[in-house]
């Protein structure tokens, strides 16, 4: 999160991969035409190369905001914070926000550490937001029962897969056959 | 929805005409009466609040008549992130009748039309469409689908978890047409084997078709970001505060799940549909559509690109009650005119009537929607393992006929069998070598024989599923990505396919797939509502079915020469 400004886009930019490649770069610093097979096959290329960098979602939210998808464009930004959150890190984050996983107290702090941590004030806010309602509206974790809210520290904490195009829903469909 | 209730007695002479209407396979479809006060009611409903807006400070302090302090967390978060503050005053002093005619209105323009309903609150866009018949929800869908291009996505799943069948049954289904995938599981823990088949069996069908495979959020996001799928949909929110809940999440949780794939490059879309809260027991006394209408305005506000929606899992409910199929027809026009990609339903079966399945159809296909199905199902619906779907492969001949007869564009299009034989063949090579190389559980020269002629799961040799599991675990163990894919298939000699795989996922270093409505072409182009916007202005513009397209959608299994009777065309 280090380069200057970057240039005002307009919706003739899109598809920045094939319009305006010079302007894309790996998380890693290497432009997006170091991404050869060539370097594949060598080693060069790591997981790491094929993410987006922070600095890519900014220039999409531009776009967002270019063709009037503002609420797009507020979610491209919360990601380019959120691209310097680990994997694990993200996910128990996500748990963490599920109803009655979560006291205030944990809530405020996960805000916290995001806006601490991780320079990600607009994603903060969302968290904090979260908790505002989740208080209005019951959905805290009780605070004597903290069991729970460990999805907010342990990123093992993920819960287990279950199969189905709208989970919750399919438990209960009537049957269909065709 | 099954038929359940038993007939009286018979006391009386039927008629043989009676008996032979009985028999009928709509007759074992289920259909029930309204009951509005348990919002068992497609979208006619007195207990359906008023629409209502009252802004104080530039915050939104009453919505559809209840005030601030009494808001749900759906009223909440709508207001606070999906209505445009500045405008809804304005939005909402229109007319309903005035809106609905802009929608129909090919002298008004989608953008002019999205100015107005960015404004608006549920209520008020329930409003709106009630006032119109399914034509004229079509006639909305043609101008209000976001991406100019229709395009469709199919499921290729197996009932015995064959990773080798939902690679080559991708591969034919990406040569037909499709520009999306999605496979689940029966077994869980069969999914990194499946998804990895999906991936690789889809690139070498046609490079740039999207997959995804469908799981529980957590682990479909770990799937995301490893690069074994590209895109996912499985997220799904719901109308009601309490059937929200239920399913263990709230619009805060999810529209976090949202940036988190955006962070990682990867397209997401959520997923909803009328029905759903009805049958989760918790409708709160309102109407389908009134309900989906609030989840369509939460997927605004949360800054997703898309949703799927179209009643998808729950069709069942309103498919049994008056009305139901224009319902399900206008949960998708509002999820356009909310400027959302919308992946359109069509998805799980409801119907034993062939006659109904088509009808269910039509709303979506003939205005053409950004994907026609969101799971028509491309391998038989034995094998399909999202409880069915309302096409599958037997039906491939007759999609294609009713393109051609009704020119439209429904995605697909008829492809000659030796060249389907030549991509199966290859698909099941392709994984052969890659699994191999992997070091997961062989597959067999046999079982690469029957997968090139196979129609079902039944028609492969059984594999060892305890070895599979084994291999299934160790791809998450040792961490294998995407990248780990692409080296194994340009070191077994299939260069092509890694290419494509690696131009697939180079696209997340752009993000150009995040933006609305984006697919991949078969050059790999990404398209979307920026580059790909619906101009639809009226007879002779917008997406027309012409040119080098539509001779290909002429084509059919048996279509007899005009020059020579006695043969048929290629």
């Amino acid at each position: 999160m280090s380069t200057p400004a970057p240039p005002t886009l307009t919706v003739a930019d899109y598809p920045l991969s094939t319009n305006r490649p010079e302007l894309l770069r790996t998380p890693t610093g290497k432009p997006v035409t170091a991404l050869t097979m060539d370097a594949v096959v060598s080693g060069e290329l790591t997981a790491e190369d094929l993410r987006i960098a922070p600095e890519t979602l900014e220039l999409q939210a531009q776009l967002a905001d270019a063709s009037g998808r503002p609420q797009l464009a507020a979610n491209f930004r919360r990601a380019a914070e959120m691209t310097a959150i680990p994997d694990a890190e993200v996910l128990s984050m996500y748990n963490a926000l599920r109803p009655r996983a979560s006291t205030a107290a944990q809530l405020t702090a996960m805000a916290d550490r995001l806006e601490t941590t991780y320079a990600a004030p607009v994603s903060a806010a969302l968290v904090r937001e979260a908790a505002e309602v989740y208080g209005r509206r019951r959905l805290l974790a009780d605070d004597e029962a903290e069991s729970p809210a460990q999805a907010a520290t342990s990123p093992d904490a993920v819960t287990p897969a279950l199969a189905a195009d709208q989970t919750a829903a399919d438990a209960t469909t009537p049957g269909s056959p065709s | 929805m099954t038929a359940a209730a038993p007939r009286p007695a018979q006391q009386t002479r039927r008629s043989l005409r009676t008996e032979t209407l009985e028999a009928r396979p709509v007759n074992l479809d289920g259909f029930v009466e309204e009951w509005p006060e348990k919002g068992l009611v497609a979208m006619e409903s007195d207990f359906d609040p008023q629409p209502s807006v009252r802004v104080e400070d530039g915050v939104i302090t009453e919505l559809d008549g209840r005030s601030r302090a009494d808001f749900d967390f759906m009223d909440s978060f709508i207001a606070d992130h999906a209505i445009d503050v500045a405008t809804t005053e304005a939005s909402m002093a229109l007319p309903s009748v005035q809106i609905a005619r802009m929608l129909i209105d090919p002298g008004v323009s989608r953008a002019e039309v999205i100015a107005v309903t960015r404004g608006l609150t549920p209520a008020k866009v329930l409003d709106v469409v009630k006032l119109m018949n399914v034509v004229e929800i079509m006639q909305g869908m043609q101008k209000m689908r976001a991406r100019r291009t229709p395009a469709n996505q199919a499921h290729s799943t197996s009932a015995r978890d064959n990773p080798l069948q939902v690679a080559v049954d991708a591969a034919e289904g990406a040569l037909r047409g499709f520009a999306e995938l999605e496979t689940t599981l029966g077994v869980v823990r069969y999914a990194p084997l499946v998804a990895i088949a999906l991936q690789v069996g889809g690139q070498v069908g046609r490079g740039g078709v999207l997959t995804q495979c469908a799981l529980e959020e957590a682990t479909e996001l770990e799937l995301g970001m490893r690069g074994i799928t590209a895109y996912a949909e499985t997220i799904s929110i719901y109308g009601t505060e309490s059937v929200f809940v239920d399913g263990d999440d709230t619009p805060w949780s999810k529209t976090f799940l949202a940036s988190a794939y955006a962070s990682r490059g990867i397209k997401m879309r959520f997923t909803s549909g009328t029905g759903s809260e009805v049958q989760m027991g918790n409708a709160e006394g309102r109407s389908m559509l009134y309900l989906e209408i609030r989840c369509i305005l939460m997927a605004k506000g949360a800054g997703v690109q898309g949703l799927q929606n179209g009643s998808i899992s729950c069709i069942g409910v309103p498919g049994a009650v008056p009305g139901g199929i224009r319902a399900v027809a206008a949960e998708n026009l509002v999820a356009s005119m909310m400027d959302l990609e919308c992946a359109s339903g069509n998805d799980q079966s409801f119907s034993h009537s062939a006659m109904r399945r088509t009808a269910r159809m039509l709303p979506q296909l003939l205005p053409g929607t950004d994907f026609v199905c969101s799971g028509y199902s491309a391998v038989p619906n034995s094998d399909n393992m999202f409880a069915g779907s309302n096409f599958d492969t037997d039906d491939y001949d007759d999609w294609n006929t009713i393109q051609r007869d009704l020119q439209v564009d429904g995605g697909l299009r008829h492809v000659r069998e030796p060249e389907i034989l030549a991509v199966r063949a290859k698909a099941a090579r392709v994984l052969q070598a890659l699994f191999e190389y992997l070091e997961l559980p062989r597959i067999t020269d046999d079982e690469v024989e029957a997968a090139t002629y196979a129609n079902s799961s039944n028609d492969y040799p059984f594999r060892d599923v305890l070895a599979d599991l084994t291999g299934a675990q160790q791809v998450m163990d040792r961490g294998v990505t995407g990248l780990d894919l692409v080296r194994g298939l340009e070191a077994t000699g299939f260069h092509d396919v890694a290419e494509n795989l690696l131009t697939v996922l180079r696209q997340r270093v752009s993000g150009d797939l995040l933006q609305t409505a984006a697919v991949l072409t078969a050059d790999f182009t990404p398209l979307s509502a920026i580059n790909d916007a619906n101009d639809y202005a009226g007879p002779g513009t917008g997406y027309r079915l012409q040119g080098e397209r539509w001779e290909e959608l002429k084509k059919l299994r048996h279509v007899t020469s005009a020059t020579d009777p006695e043969t048929e065309v290629d």
